[in-house]
């Protein structure tokens, strides 16, 4: 008896092992549920290209990505209703870009305690709560923006600072290290500043305005897409496009269109499809437990586009993202 | 020293040995063949997907090839009607963005484009046409993927086909038609190997073309080994973990190549199957606890069995009565065997014991057959000095008694006497002494009747009186008395010769009992001792009661042996 136990086993495990085999690998088990919340999903294509990023990575590490935003870029509310939302409806991650350094602080730090793990993405948020951040380096992509302007015209500058959202990190770096990078050149003033509303016939408006009431302004500086857009138009209808730099943040078809005829002179470009493929990549690697390697600070490079540079072929690949 | 292990433990112990060995063979052999089935399935798998994008890529080759051959054709037609055309062919080809001809500096002449675009009126650069490239090439060119550059507010991404045309009047031509790469990226982008593989367009030097992640590269975040792969033939390459499938688009300088990584595919199954390995293991460890105690409920128990009858056999052979154990086929051959050699020994020991007993039987026989030669000389002296002092009554006297002593003696071979006849022996035995150690002392029979026609051994008293006269009377300077009383005692009967002699000390009463007699003593105390044990058993024999300078008393008892049942004692004659 005991003998033919022995000769049988060998037998009943290779049974056993083949039929443990062909079952199928399943991969739904591990698909985790990752919410992207950004701020604005309507006519930006910095925002396009973010998603693009983000679904490519979602796509790569087999996720379910749903992204949503605001219809206003100043609603900080409805964000922070979005992101009870994605946490009631069972998201594991929330890959998450502030319109309010402050006022989505709360809302970040429940996500944070309903066991959600948190990524923030373009413009960070004031909670302890943040597994990772990825980002441009907003501060010295002020410096970027102001040492173009630098490089491209001599004598005293007369500098208007075009800003949006006051209350969001980004703009606020920005301009501070547009500031500081001025003021250490010694020959530039800013002569005047405005904070718009984030759409492009606000930020043309208030830029009207400020040309109108300081004609000796011949630098400006328009902080991110929307009032890049408002800023261009404004230099257009002034006439000012020759006599007057106008330096701007990230690419839409318009500022392309206005790079190529003069009246925008230098486009600082964010790695946009990086900051939405990498925000995802690391709530995936977080999700998955490989944490370590994911960095509490990544920062995503930022160009300085010119006239000059803006067909070479890297540079026509950071401007206009496929899809 | 230490002890071996019990068979339970080393049963499953070799069990699971044997079981653990099997599945980490079967295992091995299964995940090396699972493994290299899964990697062989990947190639596979990778092979096919580049083949099926080079497929999509040859078929947007082909396509701008027939745009292009199209519009070549009409380019000199009636301008009316070349316009009517082209802009029919635009309208059914969303996908050409658009058509544009260059004279020989390389200057723009027209342009026809989508939904009346029309170009900007002053192009910073055109991407779309390089004289530069088109001069060297002579004929014509395909560009790298580009972005459409003539236009405003309009950037599609596009690959430009570039044509001489035919010249009327020697003057050279150029034609460029933009065809949207959109559709070829969105393929490309949609293409996945495994879980994370996907797959790029480079050209013969390894130089991107189109990369699903270009963003990443660009930006320095990802790095492709194209200028490597650019040196290797078409095929399918398995390097570490990474599988590249290169394969030429036919009828163009382009290459795809997929990329797919073993790790995710195998890895994942190699951990299933490292799972499902622990899991069978655990399991087969306790069918191997299991089977150990099932081998120790077929073989250790009845071994454990077998053991303790061993050992009670070891400590009580005559006693031991043997149960056969059950078991398999070879415990119970085991246990028969046991129980035979049982039985043997018990029955050999049963022989030796009756040998033994015959033996003894013969040598006191040999013994009671015997006369004291002094003691003879001596009656025979006596009977003479009697004789030669005319003492011839009393010589009778002693003939006769002499003649009684040999005649009991011999009893016709009899071991077992009646009592009647044995207190004769004793008395003629006293008769004769008291006549050769001149009256010193006096004897005197108290005998119940009822003991008379009982069997008892014979010459039983006489030894015991011999040693009361030797040993108690004869060193006494006053004569002595020695009375013999035969009584019963329940069952048995006592016969009991007591003196008053000088008596003896307890070394030399436990001597007597211990001692073979020497030569000048008859048959001895011990012996007498002995035989009645071999007779009758244990409980019966010889006691000796002592005390110096007071007499000795010794009680001697045998069973009640009616005249009718002497051969249930004396079979052995």
């Amino acid at each position: 008896m005991t003998k033919t136990i022995k000769r049988l086993l060998p037998a009943a495990l290779a049974v056993l092992l083949a039929g443990c085999a062909m079952q199928p690998v399943d991969s739904t088990t591990t698909r985790y549920r990752v919410a992207f919340i950004a701020k604005n999903n309507r006519d930006s294509e910095f925002w396009d290209a973010v998603f693009t990023g983000a679904e490519a990575a979602a796509t790569e590490y087999n996720l379910q990505l749903t992204i949503t935003a605001p219809d206003d870029e100043e609603d900080y509310a409805a964000q922070n209703q979005l992101i009870a939302d994605a946490v009631e409806d069972g998201a594991q991650a929330i890959v998450f870009s502030a319109i309010d350094y402050e006022a989505n602080a709360a809302a970040i730090d429940a996500a944070a305690a309903a066991g959600v793990t948190v990524i923030s993405v373009d413009s960070a948020v004031n909670s302890d709560n943040v597994a990772a951040y990825i980002g441009a380096d907003n501060y010295g992509a002020g410096r970027m923006v102001a040492q173009s302007v630098l490089d491209g015209m001599e004598g005293a500058l007369c500098v208007g600072l075009i800003n949006y959202e006051v209350n969001g990190a980004n703009g606020r770096d920005r301009e501070q290290g547009a500031r500081d990078a001025f003021a250490e050149s010694g020959r530039a003033r800013i002569t005047a500043a405005v904070s718009t509303h984030p759409n492009a016939a606000s930020a043309r408006a208030d830029t009207l305005a400020m040309l109108r009431t300081h004609p000796e302004i011949n630098v400006l500086i328009a902080l991110n897409e929307t009032t890049a857009v408002g800023a261009a138009q404004a230099v257009q209808q002034m006439q000012r496009a020759d006599d007057l730099w106008l330096a701007a943040f990230d690419s839409n078809i318009e500022t392309i269109d206005a790079l190529q005829t003069g009246t925008v002179d230098t486009l600082i470009v964010q790695n946009t499809y990086g900051m939405g493929y990498f925000g995802v990549e690391s709530a995936y690697k977080l999700l998955a437990g490989q944490g370590s390697s994911v960095e509490k600070s990544n920062i995503t490079a930022t160009r300085t586009i010119t006239r000059e540079n803006m067909f070479a072929m890297d540079k026509q690949k950071a401007l206009f993202p496929f899809g | 020293m230490k002890r071996p292990p019990r068979t339970v433990v080393l049963a499953a112990a070799l069990i699971s040995g044997v079981a653990v060995a099997a599945l980490i063979l079967c295992t091995t052999l299964f995940l090396r063949s699972y493994r290299s089935a899964v990697v062989e399935g990947a190639r596979t798998n990778s092979a096919q997907v580049v083949s099926q994008v080079a497929g999509a890529v040859d078929n947007y080759v082909n396509t701008m090839d027939s745009a292009v051959g199209i519009v070549l054709e009409q380019l000199d037609s009636e301008p009316a009607m070349r316009d009517a055309f082209l802009n029919a062919f635009l309208t059914a080809r969303p996908e050409v963005a658009a058509i544009t001809t260059y004279d020989e500096s390389g200057s723009l002449l027209d342009c026809w484009a989508q939904a009346g675009r029309t170009p900007k009126s002053d192009i910073l650069r055109n991407l779309s046409f390089d004289l530069t490239t088109a001069r060297r090439l002579g004929h014509g060119y395909i560009s790298t993927p580009h972005v459409e550059s003539i236009f405003d507010s309009y950037y599609p991404w596009v690959v430009s086909v570039i044509r001489a045309v035919p010249g009327d009047g020697g003057s050279s031509r150029w034609l460029a038609v933009d065809l949207s790469f959109k559709e070829l990226a969105a393929t490309i982008n949609n293409v996945s190997i495994g879980q994370h593989g996907y797959c790029y367009l480079m050209d013969e030097r390894g130089n991107m073309v189109y990369h699903p992640q270009q963003q990443l590269l660009y930006a320095g975040l990802k790095k492709e080994e194209a200028g490597r792969l650019a040196c290797l033939g078409d095929g399918t390459y398995v390097e570490d973990t990474v599988i590249y499938s290169v394969q030429r688009v036919p009828g163009s300088t382009w290459r795809v190549v997929g990329v797919s990584y073993i790790d995710e595919t195998v890895n994942e199954s190699f951990r299933q199957m490292v799972r499902i390995t622990v899991i069978t293991a655990g399991l087969v460890f306790l069918a191997a606890l299991v089977a150990g105690w099932v081998l120790s409920r077929l073989l250790s128990r009845p071994l454990q069995q077998l053991e303790t009858a061993m050992e009670q056999f070891e400590q009580d052979a005559d006693h031991f009565a043997f149960q056969a154990v059950r078991g398999t086929r070879e415990v119970q051959n085991l246990s028969d065997s046991f129980g035979h050699m049982v039985g043997r020994i018990q029955q050999l020991m049963t022989t030796v014991r009756e040998e033994e007993i015959v033996l003894r039987k013969t040598e006191l026989k040999a013994l009671q057959a015997q006369i004291n030669p002094h003691f003879l000389y001596n009656t025979l002296d006596s009977i003479a000095w009697m004789c030669e002092r005319g003492k011839n009554a009393d010589a009778v006297q002693m003939v006769h008694a002499l003649a009684r002593l040999f005649r009991i003696s011999i009893s016709r071979g009899h071991e077992l006497i009646p009592i009647e006849k044995e207190l004769q022996h004793a008395e003629a035995y006293l008769q004769i002494q008291k006549y050769r150690y001149k009256n010193q002392f006096t004897y005197h029979f108290t005998v119940d009747e009822s003991c008379l026609h009982c069997l008892c051994n014979k010459i039983t008293l006489q030894p015991i009186i011999e040693n009361a006269i030797v040993h108690g009377l004869d060193l006494m300077v006053d004569s002595g008395h020695i009375e013999i009383t035969v009584k019963p005692d329940g069952n048995d009967i006592l016969l009991i010769v007591a003196d008053d002699g000088i008596g003896m000390e307890p070394e030399q009463v436990a001597a007597l009992l211990q001692n073979e007699p020497s030569d000048r003593t008859g048959i001895g105390v011990k012996n007498v001792n002995d035989r009645l044990r071999i007779y009758f058993g244990a409980d019966y024999g010889i006691s000796i009661e002592s005390a110096p300078y007071e007499g000795t008393t010794v009680t001697i008892r045998t069973p009640r042996v009616p005249e009718d049942r002497e051969g249930d004692y004396d079979k052995n004659h």
